[in-house]
């Protein structure tokens, strides 16, 4: 893993699907290896849909954690062209 | 006088001036206030034919006017494309060297379609998203091929018309059918979502429908490159599939007016307050349809239904209308599945879209759209559309109250069109 990775917070709240799986791509697109994207989503299918997208692609899903009213996903780019 | 500035000749542009026209008539009439729309093109086109020319063969011809000729009595339209926006100064800039100062400016700049944002997307793929000609290509391709891999892509989101790539599978389906040749062509569908369409209760009509008429449906694919001497489409995540012939969605981005005056996000879109469709922290300024961040369909029917809010709220704080309005988001996209059945993409800020089944009747309503946007551009069939799209609107919680600058009042607003 690189040293120089970076943590990126994108804020979909409030943004119902495609919304916080789009930003999440649009993040994955300019991120590098080794790099961490916390996706913040009120909406129920962005832990499904962020789960699903991981074990297709073999990026890590490092966990979702429930907070007050938002779920607080993270993933880490271990797979990226 | 009190000046409005549209920026943007499109549908919302086009659309939001005619009402200004109309419910302002008088005071514009007695020099009170001025309409202007700043646009960069004569001809206007309706954009949702661009899928009938690249998979039906209708002439680019058919779904374009002029601009000239859709404008109401009291809008002056400048040809002379906006350049800068200054929000400290209150102008717009055009390229031939205008200033054109506002009190009031509506954003319709739309959103652009660009191939040249991945790499090899521009040489390697045919798109239906950059006009009329550009769709014919696709058509033109369509009668020479014979056989082989058809893949259509979405290179990008969010992108116009988001049932148009959905769309673009059913017409090559039926257009391979009615030919006879549908058995030695394969049709793949490659998108960046996690099913056939983002929204699930609509994907739970078109997935069976993609199985039956054995569409290939590659989820989680976001495109990375395509090597056109290759004939292949590459993902981010790594997949990589051959393709005879590529028809893609390409990425889009805000306009260049947008992006030079620096009132964009990193991606050219204005940010925008969803209900007042206000310009965030911008005094007297709005923004319509596909220009900005709300995330909701970036389609004409929206542009619509803000450019009725944004007229209203206008209008209001000129005091001569009561109270601001908010747009509720509601969407409402037409998808044709081919075989003459069509299904509505309908859902508001609140209420997602519900189950329902492909008709005949919503594809001929689909149909009928073309044939009425030009007197809909108008302010014509406002009343038609209210009954149709029901509740898309109500009245503010006013977060802050815009300062008032009052318009000397006339007898009556005026609603007939007069062009």
């Amino acid at each position: 893993m690189s040293t120089t990775e970076q943590r990126k917070v994108i804020d979909s709240r409030g943004s119902f699907c495609p919304g916080p799986i789009t930003d999440l791509f649009k993040a994955y697109r300019s991120a590098q290896l080794g790099d961490v994207i916390e996706l913040l989503a009120t909406d129920p299918a962005a832990k499904a849909d962020v789960t699903a997208w991981t074990q297709k692609s073999g990026n890590e899903l490092v966990g979702i954690v429930d907070e007050q009213g938002y779920a607080r996903i993270t993933v880490r780019v271990t797979k990226k062209r | 006088m009190k000046r409005v500035v549209i920026v943007g000749s499109g549908d919302g542009g086009t659309f939001t001036a005619n009402l200004l026209a109309s419910k302002l008539r008088k005071e514009i009439k007695g020099g009170l206030v001025s309409v202007q729309l700043v646009g960069e093109h004569l001809l206007h086109p309706f954009q949702p034919g661009n899928l009938d020319i690249a998979f039906k063969g209708a002439v680019p011809d058919k779904y374009v006017r002029a601009e000239t000729d859709l404008i109401r009595k009291g809008v002056e339209f400048i040809k002379d494309p906006a350049v800068k926006i200054d929000f400290s100064a209150r102008s717009v800039a055009t390229k031939s060297g205008r200033t054109l100062p506002y009190d009031y400016l509506v954003i319709a700049t739309g959103a652009v379609a660009d191939p040249s944002k991945i790499q090899g997307l521009a040489e390697g793929a045919l798109n239906f998203h950059t006009g009329g000609a550009d769709s014919r290509r696709v058509w033109e391709a369509l009668q020479s091929f014979e056989g082989g891999t058809i893949v259509v892509a979405i290179a990008g989101t969010p992108h116009k018309c988001p049932p148009s790539p959905n769309e673009a599978a059913f017409m090559l389906d039926e257009f391979f059918q009615k030919r006879g040749t549908r058995g030695k062509v394969k049709i793949r569908f490659l998108t960046p979502y996690p099913r056939p369409y983002p929204a699930e209760k609509v994907s739970h009509v078109v997935e069976p429908m993609f199985q039956k008429k054995g569409i290939d449906v590659v989820t989680f694919f976001n495109v990375d490159s395509v090597d056109p001497a290759k004939h292949k489409i590459y993902s981010l995540e790594g997949e990589a599939f051959d393709y005879d012939l590529l028809i893609a969605v390409p990425p889009h981005h805000g306009a260049d007016v947008i992006v030079n005056s620096g009132i964009g996000d990193q991606d050219g879109y204005v940010p925008t307050d969803k209900g007042t469709m206000r310009v965030v922290g911008q005094e007297g300024a709005y923004c319509i349809g596909d220009a900005t961040t709300i995330p909701v369909s970036k389609s004409g029917v929206v542009a619509h239904l803000q450019s009725v809010v944004v007229a209203h709220n206008i209008i209001a704080e000129m005091n001569r209308a009561k109270g601001l309005l908010e747009y509720n988001g509601r969407i409402n996209c037409p998808m044709e599945v081919g075989n003459h059945k069509g299904i509505f993409v309908s859902a508001t800020y609140t209420s997602p879209p519900v189950d329902q089944s492909p008709s005949t009747v919503k594809y001929y309503m689909k149909r009928s759209f073309a044939m009425i946007y030009w007197r809909a551009l108008g302010g014509g069939l406002e009343r038609v559309f209210d009954v149709f799209f029901g509740q898309t609107r109500f009245p503010a919680t006013e977060k802050e109250e815009p300062e008032k600058t009052a318009v000397a009042p006339v007898a009556s607003q005026g609603g007939k069109r007069e062009a």
